[in-house]
């Protein structure tokens, strides 16, 4: 992969919006830093070649790279990723929490994880109010506190950055598509340094469509609510087409269109849906809000869900054809919208030394293009 | 007095120039001396309040230049003699009530001393305070060396009493901050008793009341000013002040005034020009005595005017030529209207020779204008480069870091609107390029408060301002007022450093002592702000974390107008200096230097001077000369390879 500085983080990605705000970039160094989901660059670094840059999923990302990596085979398209198997599941009699937005099964997992020293300590997001915050959690019964979608852009990896300064070599990450992509090009170890060793221990994904501007989100619920005694937020699967927050009156509806006016525009530039780049994705099972859609995609995702299940912290069966159809249908549209923004703005695969946001073959780029369309 | 002790007085002395008119003062018996502290004049009040108690005289630093210059007022108008003394910017800010006094006139001899900075050495800008008393029609005076500014210092006084004014004494950095011999006099043995006499008629000068205008009658009180002011021109013609050096029929006459008519005599000398060139050096400028000048002009043609800043003399003479044209026909002048002498900044012996060299067409084998490129050379290859920037220890560089971290996280492009003080700094790399806007004493909480209302047309940036804690006192509580009164949505931020700390650690109204030394009443500015109506925080800017955060959440949620103090004494204050709160270390293995992750954030971008880069090493260290041990260095190391140590007592 093509690694630049922070100049250039700052000129392509942050000045033209392409951030995320997924936290990749700080907390590696003094000069990025988050603050109310958006991240700043507070002085000039005139270093050629940065972590920042190197991390970041939206500035020279080379997925064919990072497939090989991971996976052993390049990057090919396919609508849900690289996966060894795709289930049902919900939290086992042994974990259980009000907080939990569908059938717990992160939390399960990464409790799990935890009680079982596969990782030391579990970066998550947790929410003061309605701003989300990362947390670095080494007590399983800190878990369940940061259950719960948040909706808005968090900087998770900054925790992840922290806990590798502080010397933890097995770390669980849950993460966002963006996040998990630029977790896996920080373990690709991009600037090759000589001590490397990959500190991510188990990568749980989330499935994502999008993710809101927070500073926006906040303004919007201002004007209609005091924002500051949100307890939950949650969209119910369509056709429902609203947005549910529930605060200590009670639930409210606000219509989902105008929820969308305040999405990050950086996620139209987004193809992931499933965090392709984990060991375990999780995302919600149309129909059935009780449940969990879980995709299984390593080996030692498969090791760890065995025995989660195994030790009742997990409850998993078969996908019905049903439902895995339409999740790859949703997934091969978010992959071929965000694909046709990225070339519009030429922006893929580009030639003459200009930077590019992505580069894949133009085989996988055929599929997906050639792919799903409406419904 | 024995033969001995009389040699002893006799014997001249070394003053500096800010010295011998606080002596010319006391020599006059002035009771009342009161001043707001500005580089270069804030010796002169520093010395008298020396002698206060051996005197007996009141002596103060006021809260701004125009209370100071009310507070002269009233001592003159009880009959005693009374001393006012500012910086040139400061009679910008009294000129107000000086306009008034000027009609008003005065009792007591009064003098106000004005200190101009010339070249802006340690001033914004370098303003000439000169044409202020063409405008305020008051008679100006200009030591033109050490012995002058002690003795014209005291004739002043004598001056005042006599036309029943004010007088304006104008000296200059160079004049000021410069020592020389001065032969002292005797001190006044008696005091005068106080009284304000203000039972006689409205228009009787010695017992009514003292008022300056009479509405639409101004001649009542317009009309005796100007008639003091032919007066004093009348006296100037036969002044000592004024001197003539030089052959009878000069080939060119230089004017000057001030330090300039030292620069001229030099250049003279070195030029070897004293029987081709002529030297008018004036002390009395305004009004200029018509004879005098006319005289001297008869003598030549040729005529260049050396003097900084403005071309002050230059149009007056002009001015006098023209009226004279007849008798005394065609003149050439020289000076800033042509070219000879640059119209900005401080002049200097070279600038002048290199005039006196183009027009009297001399060759420039002679000239030694190499000087000072030579002084520059040495100085370059023996001394450390600086730039301009605060001192270790300083609260302010700690305070505009997290300043300028609140205004980058909140991403709204917001600015701070600045003013006068160390903190003027902030638009430099050492404050981090904060400041947007800076202009006079108050004026960037006053700009603010503008910024505040045009938000209302859909503008988003978070509008911050800082001043000083002495400008707070000084000029910027009538801005603050506004703000909160209309609502206005900034962040005023008050660097309180305890003390006027840019001109020398003189105490301001927020301090339980007085220029005495005395006890005063210390005015909370938090109480003030709060009861205002202004949401007020205060916190200590080297909590370098706390005070971003608060400021983040101050601009997040400003509805009209706040204030976050941050309260830290400035490094060099009498409490702090020399002493080091903490040993500051740097571990070198610990150290990222310019590797990702810093790239030398503390020597790159932190830059506090007791911070320096071992190029070798690869690795910061500490300059434990010059560290003051303040140890916000620490906070700001992203490795933790900077550490502190709570010093040993």
């Amino acid at each position: 992969m093509r690694v630049f500085g922070p100049k250039e983080l700052q000129t392509d990605i942050i000045e033209k919006g392409l951030c995320s705000g997924c936290g990749g970039c700080v907390d590696i160094c003094p000069y990025f830093r988050s603050h109310r989901g958006k991240t700043a660059m507070l002085f000039p670094c005139t270093l050629e070649k940065g972590s920042c840059y190197a991390f970041c999923p939206k500035a020279e990302v080379d997925l064919d790279e990072l497939s090989m990596r991971f996976f052993g085979r390049t990057f090919d398209g396919s609508p849900l990723g690289h996966h060894l198997s795709i289930q049902i599941s919900r939290a086992g009699g042994r974990v259980s929490s009000p907080n939990f937005q569908a059938g717990g099964t992160v939390s399960a997992l990464m409790a799990f994880a935890l009680m079982k020293g596969i990782v030391e300590a579990a970066v998550l997001t947790d929410r003061e109010k309605l701003l989300p915050l990362p947390r670095l959690v080494k007590d399983p019964s800190e878990v369940l506190r940061c259950a719960s979608s948040k909706y808005s852009a968090a900087p998770t990896l900054s925790a992840f950055n922290r806990a590798v300064r502080e010397g933890i070599d097995r770390i669980g990450v849950v993460a966002t598509p963006c996040q998990a992509l630029a977790l896996a090009q920080l373990r690709s170890n991009p600037l090759q340094k000589a001590d490397f060793k990959d500190p991510a221990a188990l990568v749980v994904g989330l499935f994502c469509t999008w993710s809101l501007d927070f500073r926006a989100f906040k303004d919007y619920l201002a004007g209609k609510m005091d924002p500051s005694i949100i307890r939950k937020v949650d969209i119910p699967p369509p056709p429902a087409e609203i947005m549910e927050i529930y605060d200590d009156q009670g639930k409210r509806e606000i219509p989902l269109a105008e929820v969308r006016q305040l999405v990050l525009p950086s996620c139209s530039f987004c193809l992931d849906m499933t965090a392709e780049f984990s060991d375990l994705s999780v995302g919600v099972l149309e129909g059935r809000p009780d449940l969990n859609t879980l995709i299984i995609r390593t080996e030692r995702g498969m090791e760890i869900v065995s025995q989660a299940r195994k030790e009742g912290f997990l409850f998993t069966e078969d996908l019905p054809e049903e439902n895995l159809k339409h999740l790859a249908w949703a997934a091969a549209n978010k992959k071929k919208r965000a694909l046709v923004k990225i070339k519009a703005e030429g922006l893929f695969n580009t030639g003459d030394g200009r930077r590019a946001v992505l580069r894949f073959s133009d085989e996988a780029a055929g599929a997906i293009l050639a792919g799903e369309d409406g419904k | 007095m024995t033969a001995g002790a009389k040699k002893r007085k006799e014997a001249p002395r070394l003053l500096m120039g800010n010295e011998a008119i606080a002596r010319g003062a006391l020599e006059a018996g002035i009771q009342i001396a009161s001043g707001y502290p500005g580089t270069p004049s804030s010796e002169i009040i520093e010395n008298l309040s020396r002698s206060a108690a051996e005197r007996n005289i009141y002596v103060e630093w006021s809260t701004n230049e125009k209370v100071a210059t009310e507070v002269a007022a009233a001592a003159s108008f009880a009959g005693l003699r009374a001393l006012c003394v500012m910086k040139q910017n400061g009679v910008n800010v009294a000129s107000d009530f000086l306009l008034h006094l000027a009609h008003s006139g005065t009792r007591g001899g009064m003098v106000l001393v004005s200190c101009d900075d010339p070249g802006a050495l340690s001033s914004v800008n370098e303003g000439d305070s000169r044409p202020f008393a063409r405008i305020l029609e008051v008679p100006l005076l200009e030591p033109g060396d050490f012995q002058e500014a002690k003795d014209m210092t005291k004739w002043a006084f004598e001056l005042s009493e006599e036309i029943r004014n004010f007088v304006f004494l104008r000296s200059v950095t160079r004049m000021s901050h410069a020592s020389g011999s001065v032969i002292i006099g005797d001190l006044p043995a008696e005091t005068r008793r106080p009284a304000f006499r203000h039972k006689g008629s409205l228009l009787d000068p010695d017992n009514g009341p003292v008022i300056s205008l009479f509405p639409g009658i101004p001649e009542l009180k317009h009309g005796p000013q100007q008639e003091k002011l032919r007066r004093a021109a009348d006296i100037f013609e036969k002044s000592p002040f004024n001197t003539y050096q030089g052959p009878e029929k000069p080939e060119l006459l230089i004017v000057t005034s001030s330090a300039c008519s030292l620069y001229s005599r030099e250049a003279v000398h070195l030029l070897g020009l004293k029987d081709r060139v002529g030297i008018l050096k004036m002390g009395t400028t305004w009004p200029l005595p018509p004879e005098l000048v006319k005289r001297h002009l008869a003598g030549t043609d040729r005529i260049l005017f050396v003097e900084e800043v403005m071309p002050f003399l230059e149009e007056n003479v002009k001015i006098l030529a023209a009226e004279a044209a007849t008798d005394l026909g065609i003149k050439y002048f020289y000076g800033k209207k042509s070219g000879h002498i640059p119209s900005v900044g401080e002049l200097n012996p070279d600038l002048v020779l290199s005039a006196l060299r183009k027009i009297l067409n001399l060759p420039s084998e002679k000239d030694p204008s190499d000087f000072l490129k030579k002084a520059e050379s040495i100085a370059a290859s023996a001394a450390p480069h600086r730039e301009l920037t605060f001192c270790p220890g300083c609260p302010h560089r700690a305070s505009y870091w997290s300043i300028h971290n609140a205004i980058e996280l909140d991403g709204r492009e917001g600015f701070v609107c600045g003013d006068i003080g160390c903190y003027t700094l902030g638009f430099l790399p050492c404050g981090f390029g904060t400041l947007k806007t800076i202009h006079s004493m108050g004026s960037g909480t006053g700009i603010a408060g503008g910024f505040g209302q045009i938000r209302r047309f859909a503008m988003n940036q978070p509008i911050l301002a800082v001043c000083g804690d002495s400008t707070f006192f000084h000029a910027a509580i009538p801005a603050l007022i506004n703000a909160v009164h209309h609502r206005s949505p900034i962040t005023v931020i008050v660097l309180d450093n305890r003390g006027t700390a840019m001109t020398g650690f003189q105490p301001h109204p927020g301090l339980a002592v007085s220029a005495m030394g005395e006890q005063a009443v210390d005015i909370d500015m938090a109480e003030i702000c709060r009861a205002l109506g202004a949401r007020v925080e205060i916190r200590d800017p080297f909590d370098l974390e706390e005070t971003q955060r608060t400021l983040n959440l101050m601009m997040e949620e400003a509805g009209g107008a706040q204030v976050l103090i941050l309260r830290q004494a400035c490094g060099l204050s009498p409490e702090k200096k020399g002493k080091k709160l903490f040993e500051v270390k740097v571990d070198e293995s610990v150290c990222v230097g310019e590797n990702c992750g810093c790239n030398r954030l503390c020597t790159r971008i932190f830059r506090c001077p007791g911070l320096l880069w071992d190029g070798q090493k690869k690795t910061a260290r500490i300059d434990e000369v010059i560290c003051a041990g303040c140890g916000v260095c620490a906070g700001i190391c992203p490795s933790g390879a900077i550490t502190k140590r709570e010093a040993q007592a």
